[in-house]
C-alpha cells in the first residue's frame, strides 16, 4: 500500500505530523507502539521553562533562539512555532481548551508540592496557577498511592485529607480505574459529598490529575456544583490522564479524517535505495506487511519510547541507523551530580533547517526523511521544561516541509 | 547532657553492635555511639557472602579456621539472617586443576568439609555456570543478610539495658593520667552535645579506626582496600559461585534474595568514605564474573557500590589480599599506656562474634571479673522466625504495597516507624526491603515521603529529602546506565526533573 507520508511513531510530535498531514488531504499511516511521552510526561504544553514569568512568550523565546541556533526551535523559528501551537490549539475546542495567561508561562503545582513553568494549561488545570492565592483544600484517594494530599498540602502550607472509596472499591486503585469511576455520576456523588463534609472555608479544591478521561470539564463543573467550591487538577506521576486526553483527541480526529492509524504495531525494518526511504515493514504477527510513502518521519522518541538504544559504549537510532550525535565515551553520559544537565539528555539525531537527518559534518542522508520531537539533538526538554512545544513544533513543520516538496 | 556508663563503645557496626550484646549478656552496662545508622561502614556495604572460609583455606588458614568455626555458629543462633545456599568453587580450563587440589586439602586442615564434584554434577545443580568448566568444590557457604544480623544483636542488646545513640558523632577525648576520662560527642541530626565519662573506651570504628585513635595522638597502620560490587536484577545462581583460585578480582557470585552480587575489586584506599565506583571496576567485574555464569555479559545491573575493608597491616607487605582478615585486639594500655582503652578492627563480617567474644574477655580481665561469654549459644531475637518471604507473599492480595520491585507492604514500614523514631530517610530504607529493586527507590521513596506525611511523622522539608536520596541512589546507578537502566532513567528523571520541576536552584 501506498502513501503520501508514513509517520513512525504516535507519541505527540507524530499525531501533530498526521494532523498537519491531513489537513492538507494527503494519504497519511501513522503507526505505533503506544502513545509515546503523552501516557508518561505530558499534561499542559511546556513551551520554555526560561522564560520567566510576566514575560510575553514570543519575546522570551525570540531572545532565546538567538541564543540557540541549533535548538529545533532555533531551526523552525518563532513564526512556524507560532502556527503549530495554534494548529495544535485548534483541535481542543471548548469546553476542553488548552490557553495561556497573558501570552506567557504561568506556574503550576506539582504532585509533590513544587510548581513548574508551563505555557499552555488544559481548563481542568488552570485554576492551580492561583493556588498561592487562594484558601486551598487538597484530595486525596485511600488505596491510590501515586499521589499523597498531605504531602502535596504540607509543601504547598494548606490542607489535605485522604478520602475512603467506597467499600466495594477498597484496595489498590489505579489513576486510570478511578478517572473513569469519576465518569459515573453516582461515584461524584459520593466523592461530592465527603470533600463537601471536609471543607471548611477552602475555595479552592485540588485533585490529583484523573478527573475522567472522556469528558473531565463535566466531570469538574459536576464535582463544583456539588461542593460549591472551584476545582483544579495537579499532574501526577505517570500514567497521565491529561496526556491521554490529548492521544485520545488526536486519535478521534485523525481516524475522522482517514488517517490509516496503526495502534500497537511496530516497524520492524526500513527499506532504503540510494538517499530515500522506500518502505517499511510493518509487523502484524504472524504477517510482515510491507508499506511505501514518498515521506517519512520518525517521531519515535528516546530510549523510554525506543527512539534510540543505548549499549555499554554506544548509543545508536535502530530504525534508520542514523547516526547519533554523543560525547566520546561512556563516562562523559553522565554528570557527577544527579541535579546536574547530563550530556545524554542533549545527545540525539542531527538535522539540517527542514528536519532532514544530517551527519556530524552536515552531509544529507536521507532526502524523504524527517525526524520530528524528543529523539533530536541540541534539546534537552528534562532541564528545558520544552517538552510538547519541541514536540507541535516540530511534528507540525516536518508535515509542512514534507508537503511543500 | 552528661551521661555515664561502664563500656562505651564506638561503632555501630557488626563488631560494635556484637560487642555491646557480649558485654550487656555479661551484665556489664555498656553504651554505644555510632555517627551514622547501624552498618555503614563495611558492615553494609559487602557482598553479604555467609563464609564456610574456603575463600582463605589456601591463603590465609587462620583465618578460615575462624570462618568455618563462626559459620557453624551463626546457623545455630541466627539462622533468620542466614541463606544456606552452599556454594561452588569452580575451576575453568585456564584455571587447571592444579590449585583445586591444593584448595581441597587446605579445606581438609581446617576442617571446612568439601564434595568434589564432576562439570556434569555442577551443571546439573548450577545450569548457568559456564558449560567448560573442569569441575567444582562444594562447600558450606552461604548469603547472610548483615543489617538483619546487627539490628538482631541491638535489639537483644537494648532489651538488656544498653544504650544507643546513633547519628552521633565522637569530637574529642580527654585524657588524664593515664585514662580516657571522659569524651564530648555531638548528635548530627538535632545538634545537642553529650559528655560521656566511661570506665573503659572500645574503639570498634573499622576502618576508621585510625582516625578515630588520633583524636587521642595514637596512630595505628590500617591498609584499607576498596572493594567494588554489582547487584543484577535477578538472581543468577541458587549457590554462591566461587572461582577456584587464590583470591583475585570479580571471582564471587553471591546471590541474595531476588538477585545477585558480583564482588569484587580490591584497590587501596587512603579514605574510609571514599566508596566511588568507576567504570573499570564495572567492566572488570562483568568481564570476570561472566567467566564463570556467561549470561551475566548480559544481566540488567540495579546498582553499583563499594566498601572499605579495614585490614590491619602489621608489617608492610605490597599485596592487599595477601594482609589476614584476621582481626586485631589492641590493648593500648600495653602499647600506649592508657588504661582504659581498646582497639577491636580487620577481621571479616562473619567473625564478628568471635571479635566481640576476644574484646569482651579482655574488658572482664581488666575489670577483674569473671564472666562466661554466651553469644555462640544464645539465640538472636528474631532466630525464633523463618525468613518471611511465604508469609509476604500471603499478605499480598490483602494490603497495599508500598515498593512493586520487592513487594515492599504499607504496613510493613508502619511497623518499622513504630517500633524506633527514625528521624532519616536512608535510615527507614536500611530497615526495610524499599529501594532495593530494579527502581532504586525511583518510586517507592516518594510514596514513602507521602506516607510520612500522612502519618504526621515528615520532619522538615521533604523535597529537600527527596532530593538527598535521588542524589545518594544516583551514585549507585551513574556507573550502570545503559540499556534498560538508563531507559528507565530517563523516566525517573522525567518525572522528578520533568514533571514536578525538582532543581537544584532554590
Amino acid at each position: 500500500m501506498h502513501y503520501d507520508l508514513i509517520i513512525i511513531g504516535m507519541g505527540l510530535s507524530g499525531l501533530m505530523a498526521a494532523q498537519t498531514a491531513s489537513d492538507a488531504n494527503q494519504k497519511v499511516l501513522i503507526v505505533g507502539k503506544g502513545m509515546g511521552g503523552l501516557a508518561l510526561f505530558s499534561n499542559t504544553v511546556d513551551l520554555l521553562g526560561d522564560i520567566s514569568e510576566g514575560v510575553k512568550w514570543k519575546d522570551g523565546l525570540s531572545r532565546w533562539i538567538q541564543d540557540h541556533p541549533d535548538h529545533p526551535y532555533g531551526k523552525i523559528g518563532l513564526e512556524k512555532i507560532e502556527e503549530s501551537l495554534s494548529s495544535f490549539n485548534s483541535l481542543f475546542p471548548p469546553p476542553y481548551t488548552f490557553q495561556s495567561k497573558n501570552e506567557a508561562n504561568s506556574l503550576i503545582p506539582t504532585g509533590i508540592g513544587t510548581f513548574r513553568p508551563t505555557f499552555l494549561i488544559p481548563s481542568t488545570l488552570m485554576r492551580g496557577i492561583t493556588v498561592r492565592e487562594k484558601k486551598t483544600l487538597i484530595i486525596g484517594f485511600k488505596g491510590y498511592k501515586d499521589f499523597y494530599a498531605h504531602r502535596v498540602a504540607d509543601q504547598l502550607k494548606c490542607r489535605g485529607i485522604v478520602l475512603s472509596l467506597p467499600e466495594k472499591l477498597q484496595g489498590e486503585i489505579s489513576a486510570t480505574a478511578l478517572a473513569r469511576r469519576m465518569e459515573q455520576s453516582s461515584f461524584r456523588e459520593f466523592i461530592g459529598a465527603e470533600v463537601k463534609k471536609h471543607l471548611r472555608d477552602e475555595e479552592l479544591i485540588g485533585f490529583p490529575a484523573l478527573l475522567g478521561i472522556k469528558a473531565p470539564t463535566g466531570v469538574k463543573k459536576d464535582l463544583e456544583k456539588r461542593i460549591g467550591a472551584s476545582l483544579f487538577e495537579i499532574p501526577v506521576l505517570p500514567p497521565s490522564i491529561p496526556g491521554m486526553r490529548i492521544f485520545n483527541r488526536f486519535k478521534e480526529r485523525l481516524i475522522q479524517k482517514g488517517v490509516t492509524f496503526l495502534q500497537g504495531y511496530s516497524v520492524s525494518k526500513a527499506l532504503f535505495k540510494g538517499k530515500r526511504c522506500v518502505g517499511v515493514e510493518i509487523s502484524h504477527p504472524p504477517v510482515i506487511t510491507l508499506y511505501s510513502a514518498d515521506h517519512y518521519i520518525l517521531a519515535t522518541g528516546r530510549f523510554t519510547g525506543g527512539g534510540l538504544k543505548v549499549d555499554r559504549n554506544r548509543i545508536s537510532e535502530p530504525l534508520f541507523q542514523l547516526p547519533v550525535h554523543q560525547p566520546g565515551s561512556q563516562e562523559e553520559w553522565f554528570e557527577k551530580s544527579f541535579f546536574e544537565a547530563h550530556p545524554m539528555h542533549r545527545i540525539g539525531v542531527l538535522t539540517d533547517s527542514s528536519l532532514r537527518p544530517m551527519g556530524e559534518k552536515g552531509e544529507p542522508i536521507l532526502e524523504n526523511v524527517r525526524v520530528v520531537g524528543t529523539i533530536l539533538a541540541h534539546q534537552n526538554w528534562i532541564e528545558e521544561k520544552s517538552r510538547e512545544g519541541i514536540e507541535i513544533a516540530t511534528g507540525y513543520w516536518a508535515a509542512r516541509q514534507a508537503l511543500a516538496q | 547532657m552528661k551521661l555515664q556508663t561502664e563500656v562505651l563503645v564506638v561503632g555501630g557496626g557488626a563488631t560494635g553492635v556484637g560487642l555491646v550484646r557480649d558485654l550487656s549478656l555479661r551484665n556489664i552496662p555498656c553504651l554505644l555511639i555510632e555517627r551514622g545508622d547501624f552498618c555503614s561502614g563495611a558492615s553494609g556495604r559487602n557482598h553479604g557472602l555467609f563464609h564456610s572460609g574456603g575463600r582463605y583455606a589456601v591463603s590465609d588458614p587462620e583465618a578460615a579456621r575462624e570462618c568455618i568455626g563462626e559459620n557453624r555458629i551463626l546457623r545455630n543462633i541466627a539462622p533468620h539472617c542466614i541463606e544456606e545456599t552452599e556454594g561452588l568453587f569452580v575451576s575453568l580450563p585456564e584455571d587447571g586443576l592444579d590449585f583445586r587440589d591444593r584448595f581441597i586439602q587446605a579445606c581438609q586442615q581446617v576442617a571446612i568439609p568439601t564434595r568434589l564434584l564432576s562439570r556434569d554434577e555442577a551443571l546439573s545443580l548450577e545450569p548457568g555456570l559456564h558449560p567448560d568448566l573442569l569441575s567444582a568444590v562444594q562447600v558450606p557457604d552461604g548469603a547472610i543478610d548483615p543489617f538483619e544480623l546487627v539490628l538482631s544483636n541491638a535489639k537483644d542488646a537494648e532489651a538488656l539495658g544498653t544504650r544507643f545513640l546513633l547519628h552521633t558523632e565522637v569530637t574529642s577525648l580527654t585524657i588524664n593520667r593515664n585514662r580516657v576520662r571522659y569524651i564530648l560527642a555531638r548528635d548530627l541530626l538535632h545538634g545537642e552535645e553529650y559528655e560521656i565519662e566511661a570506665s573503659y573506651l572500645i574503639n570498634a570504628t573499622g576502618a576508621w579506626a585510625d582516625r578515630f585513635l588520633r583524636l587521642a595522638g595514637f596512630h595505628i597502620p590500617m591498609a584499607l582496600s576498596r572493594g567494588a560490587m554489582l547487584i543484577t536484577n535477578q538472581r543468577f545462581s541458587h549457590r554462591v559461585i566461587n572461582r577456584c583460585r587464590l583470591p583475585s578480582d570479580g571471582d564471587i557470585i553471591v546471590p541474595n534474595h531476588t538477585v545477585s552480587i558480583l564482588g569484587t575489586t580490591s584497590v587501596r584506599s587512603e579514605e574510609p568514605e571514599s566508596v566511588e565506583v568507576t567504570s573499570q571496576d564495572v567492566s572488570l567485574l562483568i568481564q570476570e564474573t561472566s567467566k564463570m555464569i556467561p549470561a551475566i555479559k548480559e544481566a540488567r545491573l540495579i546498582r553499583a557500590y563499594a566498601g572499605i575493608r579495614p585490614l590491619f597491616q602489621s608489617v608492610e607487605k605490597g599485596e592487599d589480599r595477601a594482609i589476614s582478615r584476621g582481626f586485631v585486639l589492641i590493648d593500648h594500655e600495653k602499647r600506649d599506656g592508657i588504661k582504659n582503652l581498646m582497639t577491636i578492627t580487620g577481621g571479616k563480617l562473619i567473625t564478628y562474634r568471635l571479635m566481640a567474644e576476644k574484646a569482651s574477655d579482655l574488658i572482664c580481665q581488666k575489670m577483674g571479673i569473671k564472666a562466661d561469654c554466651s553469644t555462640h549459644q544464645k539465640p538472636l531475637p528474631g532466630a525464633e522466625k523463618t525468613r518471611g518471604f511465604k508469609d509476604r507473599l500471603k499478605a499480598l492480595g490483602r494490603m497495599d504495597i508500598l515498593c512493586d520491585c520487592e513487594l515492599v507492604l504499607k504496613e510493613e514500614v508502619e511497623e518499622v516507624l513504630k517500633e524506633r523514631k527514625l528521624y532519616d530517610l536512608q535510615d527507614i530504607l536500611h530497615r526495610t526491603r524499599l529501594a532495593k529493586g530494579t527502581c532504586q527507590g525511583g518510586f517507592c521513596v516518594y510514596r514513602l515521603l507521602g506516607i510520612l506525611h500522612e502519618l504526621g511523622m515528615a520532619e522538615g522539608d521533604s523535597n529537600k529529602k527527596l532530593k538527598g536520596f535521588l542524589e545518594e541512589r544516583w551514585k549507585g546507578i551513574r556507573p550502570i546506565l545503559w540499556g534498560s537502566a538508563a531507559r528507565e532513567e530517563e523516566l525517573i528523571e522525567g518525572i522528578y526533573k520533568g514533571i514536578f520541576n525538582l532543581n537544584n536552584k532554590e
